[in-house]
Formats: structure tokens, C-alpha cells, sequence
């Protein structure tokens, strides 16, 4: 772990320690959100992490910006963490200026806007995160001779207030000849590709967190409740759990070390998607064992755990998922050359 | 729990197609014919004569025991080379992987001298002697007992399900030097080198349920093991072989062991152009993919000398419900009619994995003692 990242994540981890309470994770439900607790990030520079100096950030990399978002996933903070973040990362990428307003994005390979002559947009979104809370909006708009990133106020923009599983705001936006701020040159299917490449890695991040956190509270939990006169931790069927729940969150963590790694070598063109596959099985063994060593409580408002689940939930059939991603994968496998053990050992 | 991530560098990649086209080269002259567990039930001397003969049995031991220093990844790569492909490693598995370190670690000058060069030859077999008759997953519970005589050790008793002891010339036997205790019942074990052709040793095959003789059982009536064949300290036999363990659990053979069937249907899918089933199999390749770097991140992690008993029960409960899924997976993805002389290697490699897998959960720890493990060092960690 480079220096720098150990000291972004120390001092995120430290902030969200002291300022993040089971009332603050609530917040989500009373469509409140933790905004002293972004003012906080913003004050002390992690939101403007993965920006190069340049531009105004703070100068770090993918890996960093990873780190965060996992950060990020393991306290369920109601803030439009990933949203903002990546949008400044994007942008920055296709040279287009990040911004300090609150701001979220939206990516398709099929982009459903369209971007006119003299740069106005048009289009809907079904599930805008944070839309309704954003000043700007990053998405790909069809124009003339191909598509453009461009940067869209949402000022005017229309905005019908919606949620995912996880209380999270997901908006739905509708743009109708909207003057763009900013449009990148044409950007081609190979750009678009890695961008959705890139924010799926990040959600794998984010929800390694969420993991993470899940196991963590699980073996808390069975530490904490007797049941027949002691521990729940020393029944056999209920150690069973929490090998898998640890097998799962340690598999998951490995994939994404060695995700980020591949990204950072620029050979993360299969690696990716395979943790994205990977990493439902792990939401699904994960979220089941938690609630069932839980118990009833686990399903209430009384305990947190929900949080955790109900983001897994949400997330997993949030950007390109395992259908499409196997898809896509098994498109490569079918036309590659190579046998099976070939294609897991080149990299 | 932390592991370093997987990546190789250029000379080990190299080494990994040297290896590859070796075998590849074997596996066109007929040397060997793939098949699915070979690691554990492919026991062929012939062959692990000419692994001998590249130089690839102790890889990472001393030169001057006939090893080529080489890094534990190395090793590993080797291995997984020889899993992939289905080789029969069998014969040699058992001393590579577990007596060569055990005696470097633990041995006498006597022992590294007299038994790693042979090893490295492919002169000389070794099995393992653990379990008994009574004594399954409770392995403290162990019976066979030696008894001190002039000069060394008189052994009676019988252990079970002993991997290749047939065809091996020596077992490291797990004996119990002191009388159990049920309060230290992990004390008064010891770990001994018997010669399986020495009078009062008899092996009686145990049939594997697909007909073949891999197990046995092994008996003792007053068997001399002269006190030079006594391995590390008397007494510490259960810390011993603790030790080993990760080696054990950790390896791409808990991941590999019904790949070449995994090969198999892959090429199937790409010959029938087969978009819905391929698009089932990513769901494997992911696991696979997985289940890879987490043993390659315990590789590294034993090579840097860390503390690995945990993530490496971890690989072997997952690595192994992993390698028993595959022939249910892939029985939903192409039509298979497995038999174990069948002239298609599909049907052949089904029948293989499915008869096979279900020791991979129990050999080398069952899942359910490792979840125990696992569950404990978390609770307490």
C-alpha cells in the first residue's frame, strides 16, 4: 500500500469512526441524507482524492479512489460517495473539467440521449443515483458522427423522486433540450467499454466493503447472543456460517486486490468482469448466512444489518451485472483461440 | 486476512511453458493419457522418472540434496501445470509435497542425505499414516503405538485410507510415543519413517468405489524403527505435522483436481458455438478464477514465512466444493453418458470427477472440521 493511500484511508476511516452513527445510517430512511459528514470529506480533501493536482485534487490513483469506495461501503454512509467521486474521475479522463458541485452520472453502451447541434440534450434516466441532490450530471449523449461525454445542469431538468432496495435515492430524470456545460471529443465503443469497465470495478469495490461489514457485525453478533445458555458461536451449525461468511468476504477481497492490480497493469479487460460474476455469489451466500444467524432481529429496523443487505441488493442489479457481463465474457471465450487453462494463465 | 495478490514474473512465466510444452509433448507421444484426480490416483513411476529426470521432484530443496533451489511459486506453477493436464504426479505427490519438507524442516543431516536425493531420483515413495481405523477426523485420537527398545522403537498397530502405500517404499507414520491423556491428548504423539517392506508391515488394499486400489490398509505387528528413522523430536509429532498442513490445504490441487473435464466442455462449448451454456460456464471460470488467487496468495504468504493455517483451510473447504461442482454443472450444460472406459473424453472425465469428488471434501481434513478451524480463528482472532 502506497503512503498516500495509507493516509487517505486512516483519515476516512477516522472521520467516519467518530461521526457515523446507527442514527446517521438511518438518515437514508427518512430521505435525509449525512451532510455534515460530506462537508467533513470536502474539508479534508478525500473527495477530491483521486483528481490530479492539476485539476485542483489531490493527485491519487485508481487504487486510492478504490480504497475509499470500500471505505465507503463498509459504513453505508447516506452520501452520494461513488457518484461524485467517479463523475470527477471520468470527466477528468476525457479532459473535461471535475467540478465541486454535487454531482452524479449515468452510462450506457446504448445511450438513451441525444445531444443536438447547437449542444443541447435530450433524454430520460430511469434510476439517477442522488439525482434529485446533484447539480450536474455526466452521461454519454448521442450527437452528430458519434457519442460525446458531456456534462448536463440538471437545474431544469425534470426529476420525479425514486429509491432502490436500499432507501438510496434513485431518480428519475428526464432532460428536454438542456444547454450542456461541457461535451468531450467523439468518444468510440472501445471508450465507452472501459468506462463501464471502470465503474463496475468501483461498485466491486464499494460492495467488497459492504461485505466486509456484514461478516465483521455477523461474528460481533454471535459473540454478543446466548441462546441454551451460551454463545451462539459455539453451536457447530452456526460456526458452518462463519467459515463461509469468512471464506466469502476473504474470496471477494483476494478478487478485488487482484482486480485493482490488473487495472493497474492495464490487463483488467477479463479480470473485471470475472470479479463482478464472482462477487454475486458472495452477495447471495453473505446477505442469506447473515440474516439467518441474525434471526428475527436481523429483519428490523432495530438492528443495522438491513442496511447492509438491502445495499447489496440494490447494487447488484445497479450498471452491468452478471448477466450481462457473462454475456459478454462468454462472447470472448467462444471466439478465443485459447484453451480454458491458457486463458486463466496469460496475462 | 490479508493476502498478497497474484501476479508472475517473466522467468516464472517461462518456466510455466517449458513445463507446458513438456508435458504437451508427453501427452502426444502417449506417455500418460489425461484424467481427472490423477494427482492422488494417477500413480505411474515410470513417469514421475521422467519428472525426475527434468529435474522438477524437490524443486525448491538444496542442490546439495539433489534440489534446484527454485522458489515455492515456481513449485507451484509446476503443479498446477501437472493438474491442468491431468498428469499422473501420483507417485512422487506425496514425498514432493509433504516428506521433503518435513525432513528439511525437522530431519537429521542423516535423513535429508540418505532420503531427498532418492526422492529427487524418483527412486523413493513415501505415503502418509494417518488416520486409523478408529481414528478418522478425531486425529489426537490416534492408537498406533511404538514402544522404546534398545535402539529404537517397536511399532504396533494399523492405519487406513493410506494413499499409494503399495507402491510407496517408506510412510511417515503419526505413532503414539506416550499413553493418551484426554487433557493433553496432542502431547506423546511422534512421527516416524517406516519402511513399508520391513518385516511385520502388511498392506491390504482397500477397492475405491470405482473399482481402483489407491487405499489401503496398513499393519504393524512389531515393526523395528531404529531411532534414526525417528523424525524431529519424540513427542512433538502433532505439532510436527501442523506445520505441514498449510502445504497441504493450500495447493492448486484442491482447486484442479476434475479441471481437465472443466477443459473439456469448454472446447465442447466453442465447437457448438454454444452461447447459453458458455454464458453458464463464466459462473465457473469466476469461481475458478477466484479460488486461484486466494491459493496463489497463500503461496506467496508461506514463501514470506507468514502465518497461513487459516486462509489455507479456507482454500481447501471452497477449493474443493469447487471441484465437485464442476461435473454437476457441466451435466446440465451437454449431453454426457459417463462411464469409466467410455471412448469420449467428456463421458470418461464426467465419470472420473463425479466418482472421485466425493473425497475431495473429505481427504486432507473434512469441510467440516476445517469450518471448525476457520470458525475458531475467527471467533478468537
Amino acid at each position: 500500500m502506497s503512503e498516500i493511500k495509507e493516509l487517505l484511508v486512516k483519515t476516512m476511516e477516522k472521520i467516519f469512526k467518530k461521526h457515523i452513527t446507527k442514527e446517521t445510517v438511518d438518515l437514508i430512511d427518512e430521505g435525509q441524507w449525512a451532510d455534515d459528514v460530506w462537508e467533513i470529506l470536502k474539508e479534508n480533501g478525500l473527495l477530491a482524492a483521486c483528481i490530479s493536482e492539476k485539476a485542483g485534487g489531490a493527485g491519487g490513483d485508481l487504487e486510492d479512489l478504490f480504497s475509499l469506495l470500500k471505505i465507503g461501503g463498509k459504513y453505508a454512509v447516506p452520501i452520494p460517495l461513488m457518484e461524485y467521486i467517479f463523475s470527477n474521475y471520468i470527466l477528468e479522463k476525457f479532459h473535461l473539467a471535475p467540478t465541486d458541485e454535487m454531482i452524479t452520472y449515468n452510462l450506457s453502451d446504448t445511450p438513451n440521449c441525444t445531444l443536438s447541434e447547437n449542444g443541447e440534450v435530450s433524454g430520460a434516466f430511469p434510476h439517477v443515483a442522488w439525482g434529485r441532490y446533484a447539480s450536474n450530471l455526466v452521461t454519454i449523449a448521442k450527437g452528430s458522427g458519434g457519442n460525446y461525454l458531456v456534462k448536463v445542469p440538471l437545474k431544469d431538468a425534470l426529476v420525479k423522486e425514486g429509491a432502490n432496495l436500499a432507501g438510496e435515492p434513485r431518480d428519475y430524470i428526464k432532460l428536454t433540450a438542456i444547454p450542456i456545460l461541457e461535451k468531450s471529443r467523439i468518444i468510440d465503443y472501445e471508450q465507452i467499454e472501459e468506462m463501464i469497465l471502470l465503474e463496475t470495478a468501483a461498485k466491486c469495490a464499494v460492495i467488497a466493503g459492504t461485505l466486509e461489514k456484514i461478516y465483521e457485525s455477523t461474528i460481533e453478533y454471535t459473540k454478543q447472543r446466548q441462546q441454551f445458555g451460551r454463545y451462539i458461536h459455539r453451536f457447530q451449525l452456526i460456526q458452518h456460517h462463519i467459515a463461509q461468511l469468512a471464506g466469502e468476504t476473504v474470496i471477494v477481497d483476494s478478487a478485488v486486490d487482484n482486480m485493482m492490480e490488473a487495472l493497474v497493469e492495464k490487463r483488467h479487460r477479463h479480470e473485471i468482469p470475472l470479479t463482478r460474476i464472482r462477487i454475486e455469489e458472495a452477495i447471495r451466500t453473505v446477505s442469506a448466512s447473515a440474516h439467518q444467524v441474525h434471526g428475527a432481529i436481523g429483519v428490523t429496523y432495530e438492528h443495522n444489518l438491513h442496511h447492509y443487505t438491502r445495499r447489496l441488493w440494490s447494487y447488484r442489479d445497479e450498471g452491468r451485472g452478471h448477466l450481462k457481463w457473462s454475456q459478454k465474457l462468454s462472447r470472448d471465450l467462444l471466439q478465443s483461440n485459447n484453451s480454458m487453462w491458457e486463458f486463466l494463465t496469460t496475462y | 486476512m490479508k493476502l498478497p495478490s497474484s501476479q508472475f514474473t517473466k522467468d516464472q512465466e517461462k518456466f510455466r511453458l517449458e513445463v507446458r510444452s513438456f508435458l504437451q509433448k508427453e501427452l502426444a507421444n502417449r506417455t500418460f493419457e489425461t484424467a481427472c484426480d490423477s494427482w492422488l490416483s494417477g500413480c505411474n513411476p515410470q513417469f514421475s522418472k521422467k519428472i525426475a529426470e527434468q529435474g522438477w521432484i524437490g524443486l525448491t530443496w538444496p542442490q546439495k540434496y539433489g534440489g534446484q533451489e527454485r522458489s515455492a511459486i515456481d513449485r507451484y506453477i509446476l503443479t498446477e501445470e501437472f493438474l491442468a493436464i491431468g498428469a499422473p504426479v501420483a507417485a512422487h505427490w506425496i514425498a514432493d509435497r509433504q516428506t521433503g519438507p518435513l525432513l528439511l524442516r525437522y530431519g537429521t543431516e542423516e535423513q535429508r542425505s540418505y532420503f531427498l536425493p532418492r526422492i529427487t531420483n524418483a527412486e523413493c515413495f513415501f505415503a502418509i499414516g494417518l488416520s486409523e481405523p478408529n481414528s478418522g477426523s478425531d486425529l489426537a485420537s490416534v492408537s498406533t503405538n511404538a514402544k522404546k527398545v534398545e535402539g529404537g522403537w517397536l511399532v504396533n498397530g494399523a492405519k487406513t485410507w493410506t494413499s499409494n502405500a503399495h507402491d510407496a517404499h517408506f510412510m511417515i507414520t503419526l505413532v503414539r510415543t506416550a499413553p493418551y491423556s484426554k487433557e493433553s491428548k496432542h502431547s506423546g504423539l511422534s512421527q516416524m519413517i517406516i519402511d513399508l517392506h520391513d518385516k511385520g508391515v502388511s498392506v491390504k488394499p482397500i477397492k475405491y468405489l470405482t473399482g481402483e486400489h489407491h487405499f489401503n490398509e496398513v499393519f504393524f505387528e512389531d515393526v523395528f524403527v531404529p531411532d534414526n528413522r525417528i523424525v524431529g523430536t519424540i513427542g512433538e509429532g502433532w505439532k510436527q505435522g501442523l506445520a505441514e498442513l498449510a502445504y497441504e490445504r493450500s495447493g492448486p490441487e484442491r482447486i484442479l483436481s476434475t479441471f481437465p473435464l472443466l477443459e473439456e466442455i469448454y472446447s465442447i462449448l466453442k465447437q457448438q458455438q454454444n452461447k447459453e451454456a458458455m454464458n453458464r460456464l463464466t459462473e465457473l471460470v469466476a469461481k475458478l478464477w477466484s479460488l486461484r488467487n486466494l491459493s496463489l496468495g497463500v503461496a506467496k504468504m508461506l514463501e514470506q514465512g507468514g502465518e497461513v493455517a487459516v486462509p489455507a483451510a479456507l482454500v481447501k473447504a471452497m477449493g474443493t466444493q469447487f471441484e465437485q461442482s464442476i461435473p454437476e454443472m457441466v451435466r446440465l450444460l451437454t449431453e454426457t453418458y459417463p462411464t469409466m472406459d467410455a471412448q469420449k473424453m467428456l463421458d470418461r472425465y464426467m465419470a472420473q470427477s463425479i466418482l472421485h469428488s466425493p473425497g475431495f471434501t473429505i481427504r486432507g481434513g473434512t469441510t467440516e472440521i476445517l469450518y471448525g478451524i476457520i470458525a475458531k480463528d475467527v471467533i478468537n482472532g
